[in-house]
């Protein structure tokens, strides 16, 4: 008897169903989303999918945003790293902050997101600048993790 | 250290002196003594003391309880242990010992009356400092005499009318210096230097009836003489009195020193640069270029000044671009390119797609022979190829602005491009040359831009009298130091740079003259009218950018302080009432 309970509880297992687990971690904001990373290599390597944080970025915005956004953030170094060294600032410290525990969430606008997005070029255009003092312009912009202080007013930026 | 009071109660002056510092009495046998002239009570106790010589004890006792009282506890441990008495039970003598073990200088005799001998100065001594290290021979030609017997340098009561000082405060702060350099221990860090130390002299200067030394602790009321003791440094120098000068030039390096925060960082720079007016050190060794754009940077990155004047700038400069398919910028203030990384984000985010972005930037030539600008040009070409926005590049070296010529920019006819001109806290250097900004406004009008954007100080740091200048550049400053201080996140080392940058400025405003002088900001009305006789007209920089700058400012920690404010279609930046930027955009009259 015990056994086929113990059967019937182990038929549904989440990292069967990937496609579930993405839409669920599609809605996750952008602290869970960081925790679930944490849960085990699956959900590693699913949260590090630029597209969940592309929609947790531009989840609240009034307006969606234009298709040149994209590649252009892309570029910059993805929604992901856009998130944590700028969004997610900016939007606590204007006050915008998505509270887990309430439902009331504020929509920001555009002028936030375009503030961001400036911030985020200067961001990417002093990285450059470092990975040129350090003289390796061949080693990909993601590892270099190089004092960037520009957007110290903000917080420091964190790796995910 | 408190004064034992005894019960005893003999006739001639204070009994209470008795047993000096704490514990010595009791380990001295008791004597027996005989009658010759010694006080008896006193005998009793061990000590011999001839009644004549009460007074004498009496005062020393005093003195030494002072001299005591001025150091720290732990300074005078040596003395229970490593001095030598010999015969202890001899008040008068031991006294002296331990008098000339808190002074050494003091003469034997103790003369108690101030006898002002004829102050001689270490010259060699007498240094900057900050620049000691670098200073080996000084140019003395401007030195007053100082060998002057009958004044000394605290002989306040010799400033006329505005100073602050009356006869009493002059004795208590004379007071406090000797308080100081009685110190042989130098538990006592008050003063700045311990060269200032060594240069006090104390043998004439101590008073009979010796007041308790002054502890600089009421912070408040010192703030209050700082500010007038600059001032009337700033009067003296003014008057050319610079003998006097020099004297308030201590006394404000002593009481900023006990200044925490940003009124003594300010007031220390001031000094500085008075000093450095008095003595004629300006011009230091040329500072390396690089050095200073190192420091700019930290100030671009610890407030948001600099930042604020970009992004308004780039709004200005984006609005104007609407609809134009090739576009040219010409940047007076290159730098390290920091404000164009938003502007080509902005224009290849824009609906309709990037124009062609042509940049031209013009710098100063570096100091080792590096193609800074062109390295500049590199990094922004890879952001540019990163973001898909076609970019060219072109960078000038030039010694001033005032060196350029039209016809150099390769400018486009306005069919093809589209032209904006940015300056940032460039144009107020070009008033220290004449000419030069008339110059410069014409070149500006014949590559015809489309906007024209300036960002300045807003500050009149230009007027002809060196006491108006200073009195606004002290504002102006204090102020922006204290906005410095709010910014928590920054670490000290960049709060650090960020003082130096602004502690340079302050040098330039100060100590210098003539061409020397490039720091001179003037006011955005006095802008105006300049700009509005050169031909331009205002272009009003709109409630976009007013919003993009007020949510930046939310941003910074600490900045409940900074205030946007619009000002006839320019934006000023200010910490609380006091505006401190301005970023304004003009276009040329002809083109409506």
């Amino acid at each position: 008897m015990q056994q086929q309970q113990k059967e019937k509880k182990l038929k549904f297992f989440i990292n069967d169903d990937i496609d579930i687990l993405i839409e669920i971690l599609k809605r996750l904001d952008g602290r869970s989303l960081c925790v679930a990373a944490c849960v085990c290599r699956l959900w590693r390597t699913l949260a590090r999918n630029d597209s969940l944080w592309e929609e947790l970025c531009f989840r609240h915005v009034s307006s969606p945003p234009p298709s040149s956004v994209r590649p252009v953030v892309l570029a910059l170094g993805g929604y992901k790293r856009l998130y944590m060294v700028c969004l997610r600032p900016v939007l606590s410290r204007l006050g915008l902050a998505e509270l887990t525990s309430h439902r009331v969430k504020r929509t920001w606008t555009r002028d936030e997101l375009q503030l961001s997005l400036s911030l985020f070029c200067v961001h990417y255009y002093e990285r450059l600048g470092a990975a040129a003092a350090a003289g390796d312009t061949d080693r990909s912009l993601g590892e270099c993790d190089a004092s960037t202080s520009s957007l110290m007013f903000l917080c420091k930026p964190v790796n995910v | 250290m408190k004064r034992e009071h005894s019960q005893l109660d003999p006739p001639p002056p204070p009994p209470s002196c008795l047993a000096g510092p704490s514990g010595k009495g009791k380990m001295w046998e008791e004597e027996q003594t005989d009658g010759g002239g010694m006080d008896e009570l006193l005998a009793v106790l061990g000590y011999n003391v001839r009644s004549s010589d009460m007074v004498e004890v009496a005062q020393k006792i005093e003195q030494l309880e002072e001299a005591m009282g001025a150091f720290q506890a732990d300074g005078i441990n040596h003395l229970a242990t490593d001095t030598v008495h010999y015969d202890p039970s001899n008040l008068c003598t031991w006294l002296e010992s331990m008098l000339t073990e808190f002074n050494p200088t003091m003469p034997a005799g103790l003369g108690l009356d101030p006898v002002p001998a004829p102050s001689v100065f270490d010259d060699s001594s007498f240094v900057a400092p900050a620049e000691s290290s670098t200073i080996t021979s000084l140019d003395f030609s401007h030195q007053r005499v100082l060998e002057e017997p009958s004044t000394s340098d605290y002989d306040l009561k010799a400033i006329p009318g505005k100073a602050m000082y009356g006869a009493n405060n002059s004795q208590n702060s004379s007071n406090n210096y000797l308080s100081l350099s009685s110190a042989s221990a130098s538990s006592l860090s008050s003063s700045t230097t311990t060269r200032e130390n060594k240069r006090l002299k104390t043998s004439e200067f101590y008073p009979p009836e010796s007041t308790r030394p002054i502890v600089l602790a009421d912070s408040q009321e010192n703030g209050i003489r700082l500010v007038h003791a600059l001032m009337a440094c700033a009067e003296a120098v003014q008057q050319n009195n610079l003998t006097l000068a020099e004297a308030f030039v201590k006394q404000i390096r002593f009481l900023a020193v006990s200044q925490a925060g940003a009124m003594g960082k300010v007031a220390t720079h001031f000094a500085e640069a008075l000093a450095r007016r008095i003595y004629g050190l300006y011009p230091q060794s040329p500072i390396d270029h690089s050095f200073s754009e190192l420091l700019e940077m930290q100030f671009y990155e610890t407030c948001p000044y600099l930042k604020f004047a970009h992004f308004t700038a780039n709004q200005a400069i984006l609005e104007a671009f609407d609809g134009k398919r090739r576009v040219h910028v010409i940047d007076f203030s290159m730098n390290q390119g920091m404000q164009w990384p938003a502007l080509m984000q902005a224009l290849a985010l824009r609906p309709g797609g990037p124009p062609a972005f042509r940049l031209t930037g013009i710098g100063p030539p570096a100091a080792d022979n590096t193609d800074q600008l062109q390295q500049v040009g590199w990094k922004l070409a890879q952001l540019a190829e990163s973001i898909h926005v076609e970019f060219e590049y072109r960078g000038f070296v030039a010694n001033s602005l005032a060196d350029l010529d039209a016809s150099m920019l390769e400018i486009k006819p306005s069919e093809v491009d589209s032209v904006a001109v940015n300056s940032v806290f460039e144009l107020h250097k070009l008033l220290a040359q004449p000419g030069a900004i008339d110059k410069v406004l014409s070149v500006v009008k014949n590559i015809k831009p489309d906007i024209f954007t300036v960002a300045e100080q807003e500050a009149n740091h230009n007027g002809p009298v060196f006491l108006d200048r200073f009195t606004e550049s002290l504002h102006y400053y204090s102020t922006m130091f204290d906005s410095l201080e709010g910014s928590v996140n920054s670490p000290e080392n960049h709060k650090a740079m960020t003082e130096a940058y602004m502690g340079n400025q302050i040098c330039n405003v100060v100590a210098c003259e003539g061409a020397d002088r490039v720091e001179r900001h003037e006011t955005l009305a006095q802008w105006r009218t300049r700009f509005s006789s050169a031909g331009f007209i205002p272009a009003h920089i709109g409630s976009n950018a007013y919003k993009q700058a007020s949510m930046l400012l939310a941003l910074f920690a600490g900045g409940d302080g900074y205030k946007v404010e619009e000002n006839n279609g320019c934006l000023t930046l200010g910490w609380y009432t006091r505006p401190l930027i301005a970023t304004s955009a003009w276009k040329l009259a002809a083109k409506r």
